[in-house]
């Protein structure tokens, strides 16, 4: 991760690479004529990147309190969210046109996107050393 | 043996799947709590040390998501066992 100083370019890089890892199932299941899955996925996805931005919001806010208040803040905060993920969810269950599966890859796939780019950032660090020892 | 009639056992596994929705849910909890925790000693951090707020705020909006992640597939397997999907 090159711009941890910036959290911006770093929100911005996630969800680039998160937008671009997640065409492949779109372009896969829409040639597949699995629509409901294509709907279910972006459905899940777009409610992913509105509540990164939500949380991005957080924790700026909570930042400017107090140590306890922060705590309260951001814990009350997630809560919040985890409604909102619960409707979500819910939603897509009930409607027939949105895969529940689908959507929920949708909700997880910017974490998988900051898992494997840590692992990658390891690896290559991990080589790197292991190139630099051996020179 | 005893042999329950249908009614009985669809009565018997929806009351446990509810039971099990329940205890999944419990996960959702422990997230927020770690949350709230870290957040608090991110403020304090950022008292300490006003030059360090891009990478506080950049490590704190990371391990949110991540650890904001288990939360979520307790409510995916809680909303798995209501609804029968």
């Amino acid at each position: 991760m090159k711009d941890i100083d910036d959290p911006q370019k770093v929100q911005k890089e996630i969800l680039k690479k998160t937008y671009l890892i997640s065409l492949l199932p779109i372009i896969s299941s829409l040639l597949a004529g699995e629509y409901d899955v294509t709907l279910g996925f972006i459905f899940g996805l777009v409610i992913a990147t509105l509540l990164l931005r939500l949380k991005y919001n957080n924790i700026i806010r909570a930042l400017s309190m107090e140590e306890e208040s922060a705590e309260k803040f951001i814990r009350n905060r997630y809560f919040l969210e985890y409604a909102l993920y619960f409707l979500v969810l819910v939603t897509a269950v009930r409607h027939a046109r949105l895969n529940f599966l689908a959507a929920a890859v949708g909700l997880f796939m910017i974490k998988f996107v900051v898992i494997s780019w840590s692992v990658i950032d390891l690896l290559k660090d991990t080589f790197q050393s292991k190139i630099d020892e051996y020179k | 043996m005893i042999e329950f009639s249908p009614e009985v056992a669809n009565t018997v596994i929806t009351t446990v799947s509810y039971i099990a929705a329940g205890a999944a849910m419990i996960a959702g909890v422990g997230p927020g709590v770690g949350m709230g925790f870290a957040a608090g000693k991110a403020t304090s951090a950022v008292r300490r040390q006003p030059q360090a707020r891009g990478p506080i705020i950049t490590t704190m909006l990371l391990g949110q998501v991540i650890s904001a992640s288990t939360g979520i597939y307790s409510l995916v397997i809680a909303i798995f066992l209501i609804f029968g999907i």
